[in-house]
């Protein structure tokens, strides 16, 4: 146990330092991640500040509605900076759902958003162990076991400790799966939140039988079964969105090539019909090759949309194949018959194979851009959430783009 | 991972679970054994001791056994004890006659008494001021900061421990609302 903290002269309340502490490395990191996935970080650290004032303000409102004689003598104390008037759940409750609210009319991806947002929880979850340890909060039953503390008068488990170990396994896993936090680490989104929510289910439900203070519903402790239902939920959801697929998922293609694009484009899409469903194709348009400026050759660049129940790693392959079976030579860059490129797999955010999904090109090129507006102008960048228009306003590339007419046997200005 | 693999992952994972709450109540009985040991946390029975008034009375926490105490450590030294200490004089004057009493304890052995007392005459102060003149009682209720607040329930069971400004006269008064509230 140690209450207080002595740095120098100064002596804080260690409690509310390593809350505090916890809630900005976990925000430091959050911010880290989401620059390397492409998530939209001011707008997650936005929604986070605004749950912060709303959760703390409702807090002290939840107290005062609780206890209003609190106020008779001073009613000025409503605004005291005391933290003991706080009623924490009520507090807690209101700021998950401002939070919740904000992303939602920011229009921000829930599930790539509560990915970016998990090593925050996960930095919470160990602030809220570490913290009742230093206070003697959350206090273990008795035991003879060689490793435990004394608290209370007793020798008593170090439940506190047992969290935060099995934490650190799981965090630990973590940072060596998303190659710490440079990547989400899973195919499918939302899988890094959900298998967070599970685990931290799983260390409430076997640390909380050696806690000496239970809340108890029945025969049973109430942070146990919340920690169960936390764990089935996490499970659950893991299962339905990676395992359980809709009929077909959406993709986004780009199609390039300089090199008898009236005949490669349309073939490319041919075959691209044989394994899925073609839902939706841009007109072709003509640019100078952005990429790798092969002076005066022009590319002529398409975008279609698919349904699929191809896996990415399967679908890739198959484009592979298109490419290479229409003469695609991987070492020529300047002679390109056609090029296929995965731009988004349904709305999910990861890096696979040494390639980012979404594509960073998405965001960054007009000959992608311009024909992904005219074929779906609703679109939404699934990791950042921002809409194609602000795409096309935030775009730094001014080279020429003109759009083609197709006519029978090539195409036209 | 493949669907198979997850799904015995998974049912493995959940099944460890539900045995482990199932043997929770059989294996790690005990719960709320506490309330007859003497700790300075919520819930369990406050440590009691005996010590001296200024002008040489002796009381005992026993003395005031079913009423509600606030145990409240400070120094003269100390500016966070004398912005709250006017607070807990106005709940003190409401809740009195009911029964509340406040043990101001004056952390004597690193405070000069003559200080100590001068202030609290000055102040007008009505509850009950005593001298920890060698820190035994500081000592034994773990004493890291001043102030120190210890709220005791009727029962002697502490409510509710605070170091520094947090018992407010708005929060004392909220708290014992409440105790009385749950006595009636």
């Amino acid at each position: 146990m140690f209450p207080m903290i002595n740095i120098g002269p100064l002596s804080i309340q260690a409690a509310g330092f390593i809350l505090i502490a916890s809630l900005f490395i976990g925000l430091w990191t959050t911010t880290y991640f989401s620059k390397n996935l492409g998530t939209n970080g001011d707008m997650i650290e936005n929604s986070i500040l605004l749950g912060l004032i709303a959760g703390l303000i409702s807090a002290r409102v939840g107290f005062i509605l609780q206890n209003p004689s609190a106020l008779a003598g001073n009613p000025k104390a409503v605004f005291s900076l005391t933290p003991s008037m706080l009623n924490s759940s009520f507090g807690i409750f209101v700021g998950l759902l401002a939070a919740f609210i904000f992303a939602q009319k920011k229009h921000l991806p829930l599930w790539p958003s509560l990915d970016t947002l998990a090593p925050l929880f996960l930095f919470i979850f160990a602030g809220i162990h570490l913290s009742n340890y230093a206070i003697g909060n959350g206090y273990g039953l008795p035991t003879n076991l060689p490793w435990g503390i004394q608290l209370w008068n007793e020798s008593r488990h170090p439940v506190n400790l047992y969290a935060l170990v099995l934490l650190s396994i799981y965090f630990l896993g973590i940072v060596f799966h998303t190659k710490t936090f440079k990547t989400i680490g899973f195919l499918k989104s939302g899988t890094l939140f959900n298998s967070s929510l599970a685990a931290i289910g799983f260390i409430t439900v076997i640390t909380r039988a050696f806690i000496a203070e239970k809340i108890l519903i029945g025969r049973f402790d109430l942070w146990q079964l919340l920690g169960f239902s936390m764990l089935l939920l996490g499970i659950a959801l893991i299962y339905s969105r990676k395992y359980q697929y809709k009929n077909h998922i959406s993709v986004f293609i780009s199609l390039g090539s300089n090199q008898k694009p009236d005949k490669n484009l349309p073939e490319a899409i041919s075959r691209l019909e044989d394994f899925s469903k073609i839902r939706g194709t841009s007109s072709v348009y003509k640019s100078k090759d952005v990429q790798y400026e092969t002076g005066s050759s022009f590319f002529y660049n398409q975008l279609i949309e698919i349904g699929t129940r191809l896996s990415y790693h399967d679908l890739r392959l198959k484009l592979k194949n298109i490419e290479k079976n229409l003469g695609r030579k991987p070492d020529n860059k300047k002679t390109v018959p056609i090029d296929l490129d995965i731009l988004t797999y349904d709305n999910d955010v990861f890096f696979n194979e040494g390639k980012q999904i979404p594509d960073p090109n998405l965001i960054k090129y007009k000959y992608i851009v311009i024909p992904l507006k005219e074929l779906a102008p609703d679109f939404r960048h699934p990791a950042s959430g921002i809409s194609i228009e602000e795409i096309i306003n935030q775009l730094k590339d001014d080279h020429k783009i003109q759009m083609l007419k197709e006519v029978e046997n090539g195409f036209e200005a | 991972m493949s669907k198979k693999a997850f799904s015995i992952l998974g049912i493995a994972v959940i099944l460890i679970s539900l045995v482990w709450i199932i043997m929770t109540p059989i294996l790690f009985s005990g719960v709320q054994a506490d309330t007859n040991t003497f700790a300075v946390h919520k819930g369990f029975q406050a440590p009691s001791f005996t010590l001296q008034t200024p002008d040489r009375q002796t009381l005992s926490l026993s003395d005031y056994e079913g009423q509600p105490v606030l145990i409240f450590f400070w120094a003269s030294w100390c500016s966070v004890c004398k912005r709250t200490m006017p607070g807990l004089q106005s709940v003190y004057e409401e809740f009195a006659p009911e029964g509340f009493e406040i043990l101001a304890i004056n952390t004597s052995f690193q405070d000069s008494p003559t200080n100590a007392v001068s202030y609290f005459e000055s102040q007008g102060f009505t509850y009950t001021m005593l001298l920890d003149q060698d820190g035994s009682l500081s000592r034994d209720y773990q004493l890291h900061a001043v102030p120190l607040s210890v709220l005791v329930g009727p029962e002697g069971e502490v409510v509710d421990v605070i170091i520094g400004s947090g018992m407010s006269e708005a929060y004392l008064r909220a708290k014992l609302t409440d105790i009385y509230r749950e006595r009636d």
